[in-house]
């Protein structure tokens, strides 16, 4: 069953055993309600609580996985043409390159879904695909940026931060914001990606490990046992507490007195919040925690899933790290690189909706798997294809999103993104519609102008939401 | 002297339309059209002319403008003289590039006309009264200097009803000051000095010491750094380092400590290359204009954002405006016509980033000759080395070919007159991208050919590392006066008059002087810009800079929106106050430490910080100073304090900057990005933390978590968050276990093994304080019931709230 309802309260305490002495409990009360971070009412009831973003980054190839385009394999070779200037990021375009892989229709609603997807292809049916999405750069840090805060420019707030800052959290023993970068490293771009931007360091993501502590300095190094730190934590309790005593209405004063319980807390609760190994092995088998290939993004959406569970408000997990092959960014053997990417993250995406769903938590989870741009429809470097921001793929399910459905079309090629078009800041619009906001009264006041995650822009798409 | 060398990556852009400035533009661009071809936008290349397109991008022996000055097809271009080898290769690079391009267009005349119209949005006399775009009034008082600081400020708290709080003790006036002036807590020594030193000059005398401390501009230069949004790296994708950055943080610490007139460093920071040319200092200091981000594919887009962002940083930090607001319409809020602001762009627009030697003529003279035999020599190795594998190579690429898709087969069988465009472009793949490399050819050479070619191999390695370097400073060249236009809806494709340099017309009546020269170096532009904002007449510059330097010691500004003085912006709570304050700056020569000693000598900044219910309830946020603030320290400050008390802090001042440890996890991974980090021990790292190595994407945690800003964006008050990570930092990191184990050691080397002797000492030099009996008793018998008592002990003190707040 759902845990998400224990109250924060209830968790801060359950464990008992906390720093606090009598009399800071206050204080902390005090501290826990007047935290930004304490959880805060949406425009309206959204029907998601919580987003799973798995962003794979390096740029998936639509045409080779969830928009066919059977034009490729009849026109093998020619020159892009009739579709205006051809352009690439990194010079050279060859002729036209049909996909590697064959598609299938799946489902009552009969989708489309090639060879590399066949786990997700299961869940087509709670799937809504926006076959017309399109980004403003080709370049891949600013197009980054762009599907993680809404500008392709860096400083401004990631998705999760706006989320954080709209909603708070449930669990005040967790941070509400967690990023998993794939195992072979982080994105380009690097922390900006999960910044904060302009709003405080508290709504940034933290990062957390698949493997060891999650979180860096979650533990005391050895030698520093449990027992003693308890013992000094206690002491310094006591010493702030007289301290504070002194001006007793101070809040600042009060809310880090209360940041040392709830770091005290935290050791405990991060680490039993992706103790995967007391999953049941079924369910470990599902994510395919201990298969060779998807033992990372397995053991990364099991985590997502526990920490959802636990009030967590939005984890975003990569799938792929560094540069070129280590990344979906196949400038070259399209097929090695496709097939080693979907063979590490189909069977854990598809064992991730399927365990929401069996867990009645997709309805309030929203899941969305994205890149930041698509793959173009000629060769580049023979066997590869280059980066396209013209039209794209991203998906949608659970939260409130009505699956089954096909939002707009790219051209006969897949190169543009022609009907419906659907853009970066429509996507957050709609993402943050499911979580009860109306993206343009979500403002944070910065620089003399009310900030949005959707700038000046952005509609909600309303196909999408049953 | 120093010379100017080409700056970036990709500076093919800039070359190509360098190339048709220079060769083409008489014909195609803004007089004759001539086979209606307009060279001067990257839109009007590709559309072409009567001829059909001249450019297909990343395909130069396609593109018809190549063929034709390449002479590859007649007529050959321009007409009647052949370009240089290198301008045509230089095309060729360029088209290979995808042909990007910077410049610029202007609509035709009959647009501009109607385009003009819009431009215009004349200040309303009105718009003039807001309170910041007055001129500085200087109130009457009575007193002088700090006197009169006092009389403004206590009368608005009688208007309230309020009394002042008492002066505070002693005790945390010292530590009050040294923590304020220096971020250093005063040695007990020191505290002990002051607090028996009964002579009514102690106080001023004390901050006259600390005010010609080096530290001083370490903790005030600081201040100004997240203003100008410092940074050691470039941002953006590949946040490469910049590895002389670390010049203009020192330029700055040491100008707060020789007191540089604010006026002065100002405009130094604007021109210093126009007003001090040839100067190291006016170099150094003109580096402000280079502290940006920049992107790493450079656009005409790119170009406007990077100046945005200078505009943006400078109206914020100099002048308090909002003026980005303006970049895409007329303010929404303030009197600032977006025309200002792309006549202020134009005071920028023409300085260019470039990349220069910064070392002595002769140093810079011997590094070309050194770069130029380093290229022959690696080109005559590379070329013996090619020499002995070109038959396997050539033999590979066949069998290679054979395998590839039929299309591909195809294309290459079909001669390459008869190929059609798909054929082509297939063909260019393979011979582009079809290659070879020395793993596969090395089996294949016989016994001889494989001794040659293995010692070139390493040759070649070998001198590959030694490539001649010579240390080099970003900063500008103004070379021409570029022209540069009011850019409708902040678009570059919509570009509508040309503009000239300007300033911010709610804020002067009438026009503001520049040179109108064309060529430089130096326009004289910024120089007449610098002249503006620090303009005594300027109602803004005095005010903002006087206001920050108060919100730094009173935690708040009297204007809270520190780099906002517009209508979205706090009002002044002490309008007399910011006015005489700016107008005694002005007089009193522009000089920082002159208002500090003004501020600090007063009664309102020597008051005790501690809480009284009636003021809680009359002004519970203490706007009108009923109290003194107590501020959390920055990170920065609680880590050198962490290294203070440990007795391991090293305070050499500048230089390049150093780097703590990071954990690995944190940044690992992409595009090279990296962090030298060293072991947690390592009495390197054990610097001020100004002098971390900045670094846009990768932070320190301990500094991140405590709200460092991270250099993207100018910032004028530092987020004060509290949140359980910063806590676990405090707990578990193990630099600040290491330092606590040290602090631990000294405290028993200097107050031996008593207990309480170590629990007095600690205190006293930490808190600048002794311990309560109660304080005392409890850590007495901490430390005795458990082995590791004193370390817990010593961790639990750079733990606790006092320890991280100024009394």
């Amino acid at each position: 069953m759902s845990q998400r309802f224990l109250s924060r309260r209830e968790l801060m305490f359950r464990a008992g055993g906390g720093i606090a002495s009598l009399a800071v409990s206050d204080m902390l009360a005090r501290a826990a309600t007047t935290s930004p971070l304490a959880p805060k009412m949406p425009h309206y009831a959204g029907k998601a609580k919580a987003v799973i973003s798995v962003f794979c980054y390096g740029g998936v190839s639509h045409v080779d996985t969830f928009d066919p385009k059977p034009e490729l394999a009849r026109r093998a070779g020619e020159a892009l043409s009739g579709k205006g200037e051809v352009v690439v990021s990194q010079g050279t375009p060859g002729g036209i390159l049909p996909s590697p892989w064959k598609f299938k229709k799946y489902g009552q609603s009969g989708m489309d879904v090639s060879e590399l997807f066949p786990h997700v292809a299961k869940h087509v049916d709670d799937i809504a695909f926006i076959r017309s999405m399109y980004s403003l750069s080709n370049d891949h840090a600013p197009a980054l940026f762009q599907m993680n805060t809404g500008s392709v420019l860096t400083g401004h707030p990631s998705m999760g931060s706006w989320i954080t800052y709209g909603l708070g959290t449930e669990n005040q023993n967790l941070p509400a914001y967690i990023v998993f970068q794939d195992w072979r490293g982080g994105p380009i771009g690097g922390a900006p990606n999960w910044g904060n931007g302009y709003m405080p360091a508290m709504y940034q993501g933290t990062p957390f490990r698949s493997t060891g502590d999650p979180i860096v300095d979650l533990k005391p190094p050895e030698g520093m046992t449990p027992e003693r730190q308890k013992r000094w934590l206690g002491f310094l309790d006591k010493l702030n507490a007289e301290h504070a005593a002194k001006n007793p209405q101070d809040s600042e004063f009060a809310a880090r007195i209360a940041s040392f319980e709830l770091a005290y807390q935290m050791q405990k609760h991060a680490t039993d919040a992706v103790a995967i190994n007391t999953e049941p092995q079924h369910i470990r088998d599902m994510y395919g925690v201990d298969g060779e290939r998807t033992q990372y993004v397995g053991k990364q959406l099991l985590m997502a899933r526990r920490l959802v569970e636990r009030g967590v408000r939005f984890v975003q997990v990569y799938s792929g790290g560094g540069n070129f092959q280590e990344s979906w960014d196949a400038h070259w053997d399209l097929k090695a690189n496709h097939e080693m990417h979907c063979g590490e993250t189909d069977q854990p995406v598809a064992a991730l909706l399927a365990d929401l769903k069996q867990r009645g938590l997709l309805d309030s989870t929203l899941v969305i798997w994205h890149g930041e741009f698509g793959r173009m429809p000629i060769s580049q470097r023979l066997d590869g294809r280059d980066h396209n921001p013209y039209g794209y793929t991203v998906w949608m399910a659970g939260g409130g999103i009505k699956g089954g459905q096909v939002i707009g079309a790219t051209d006969e090629f897949g190169y543009k993104a022609v009907e419906n078009r659907k853009s970066v800041n429509d996507l957050h619009a709609t993402m943050l519609h499911c979580l009860g906001f109306n993206h343009e009264k979500l403002t944070y006041p910065y620089n003399g102008r009310n900030m949005r995650l959707t700038d000046v822009s952005g509609n909600l798409i309303k196909e999408l939401v049953a | 002297m120093l010379t100017g060398i080409a700056f970036g990556a990709d500076e093919s852009a800039e070359k190509a339309e360098a190339i048709f400035k220079a060769n083409c533009y008489s014909c195609h661009g803004a007089a004759l059209k001539m086979s209606k071809l307009d060279l001067r936008t990257r839109e009007t290349i590709l559309k072409g002319g009567e001829h059909g397109a001249v450019v297909v991008p990343n395909n130069p022996e396609a593109s018809l403008l190549y063929k034709l000055v390449s002479g590859a097809q007649q007529p050959s271009m321009p007409p009647g003289k052949k370009l240089a080898a290198a301008d045509i290769e230089m095309l060729r690079t360029w088209i290979d590039r995808g042909a990007p391009y910077d410049g610029i267009a202007p609509a035709d005349e009959d647009k501009l006309k109607t385009l003009a119209k819009l431009e215009d949005r004349p200040i309303r006399p009105e718009e003039r009264k807001f309170w910041s775009f007055q001129p500085v009034k200087r109130p009457a008082v009575k007193g002088a200097g700090s006197a009169a600081v006092d009389e403004l400020w206590l009368k608005s708290l009688a208007a309230k009803g309020l009394k002042p709080n008492p002066q505070a003790d002693r005790r945390s006036l010292i530590r009050r000051a040294y923590l304020d002036l220096i971020g250093l807590a005063p040695t007990p020594d020191q505290v002990t000095a002051f607090v028996n030193d009964k002579s009514p000059n102690a106080w001023p005398k004390l901050v006259d010491q600390l005010l010609a401390s080096p530290h001083y501009g370490e903790r005030w230069g600081r201040h100004w750094l997240d203003l100008a949004r410092y940074s050691d790296s470039a941002g953006y994708e590949f946040d490469r380092d910049r590895p002389t950055m670390f010049h203009y943080r020192d330029w700055v610490i040491a100008a707060f400590n020789r007191d540089v007139p604010y006026n002065e460093f100002v405009r130094l920071q604007l021109a210093g290359d126009e007003l001090k040319p040839g100067d190291r200092e006016g170099r150094v200091a003109s580096v402000y204009l280079r502290l940006g981000q920049e992107a790493n594919i450079k656009t005409a887009q790119t170009r406007m954002d990077e100046l945005d962002d200078l505009l943006a940083t400078t109206g914020g930090s100099m002048l308090g405006m909002t003026i980005g607001c303006a970049r895409c319409h007329n303010h929404k809020f303030d009197p600032i016509p977006q025309k200002d602001y792309y006549r202020m762009q134009a005071v920028f627009f023409s300085a260019k980033p470039v990349e220069e030697p910064f070392a002595e003529a002769a140093a810079i003279a011997a590094h070309k000759t050194a770069l130029a035999e380093w290229n022959a020599k690696l080109k005559e190795l590379r070329a013996a080395k090619g020499q002995i594998d070109k038959p396997y190579r050539e033999r590979l690429l066949d069998e290679k070919k054979s395998k590839l898709p039929e299309f591909f087969q195809i294309a290459l069988k079909t001669p390459a007159d008869k190929r059609t465009e798909g054929q082509r472009l297939n063909a260019i793949q393979v011979e582009k991208f079809l290659v070879v490399d020395d793993k596969e050819l090395q089996p294949l050479l016989n016994a001889d050919e494989r001794a040659r070619w293995t010692k070139l191999r390493e040759e070649i390695a070998a001198l590959d590392k030694k490539k001649p370097e010579i240390p080099t400073l970003l900063t500008i060249e103004e070379k021409r006066a570029d022209p540069s236009y009011f850019l409708h809806h902040g678009s570059v494709d919509s570009p509508g008059t040309e503009m000239k340099p300007g300033i911010l017309s709610v804020a002067h009546e009438g026009e503001w002087a520049f040179p109108d020269k064309t060529t430089g170096p130096g326009l004289g532009r910024r120089a007449a810009f610098a002249d503006w904002v620090t303009s005594p007449s300027n109602p803004l510059s005095a005010r903002v800079m006087v206001n920050r330097i108060w919100q730094h010691h009173f935690g708040e500004g009297l204007v809270r929106t520190t780099s906002n003085f517009g209508k979205t912006g706090e009002l002044p709570t002490h309008p007399e106050l910011l006015d005489w304050l700016a107008s005694e700056f002005v007089q009193q020569g522009w000089s920082i430490k002159k208002m500090h000693r003004t501020l600090m000598l007063s009664q309102v900044y020597q008051q005790s910080s501690s809480d009284r219910a009636d003021g809680i309830a009359a002004d519970p946020e203490n706007r009108l100073l009923w109290r003194q603030a107590r501020q959390r320290l920055e990170a920065e400050i609680i880590r050198d304090q962490i290294l203070a008390a440990a007795g391991t802090l090293k305070l050499d001042l500048g230089g390049p900057g150093v780097y703590p440890f990071i954990d690995p996890s944190l940044y690992a991974g992409s595009s090279g990005r990296t962090w030298p980090g060293k072991q947690i021990d390592d009495p390197s790292t054990f610097r001020r933390s100004v002098y971390i190595f900045q670094k846009r994407t990768i932070q320190v945690p301990m500094m991140e978590l405590f709200d460092t800003p991270n250099g993207i964006g100018s910032c004028s008050r530092r987020n004060r968050s509290t949140i359980a990570t910063q806590a676990l930092i405090l707990m578990n990191n193990a630099f600040v276990l290491d330092q606590a184990k040290r602090f631990a050691a000294r405290l028993k080397q200097e107050a031996g093994d008593q207990p309480a002797a170590q629990v007095k000492r600690a205190f006293d030099l930490t808190l600048s304080r002794a311990p309560s009996p109660k304080e005392l008793a409890e850590a007495v018998s901490f430390i005795g019931s458990a082995p590791e008592g004193l370390v817990d002990f010593a961790q639990t003190i750079f733990n606790l709230n006092e320890f991280a707040y100024i009394p």
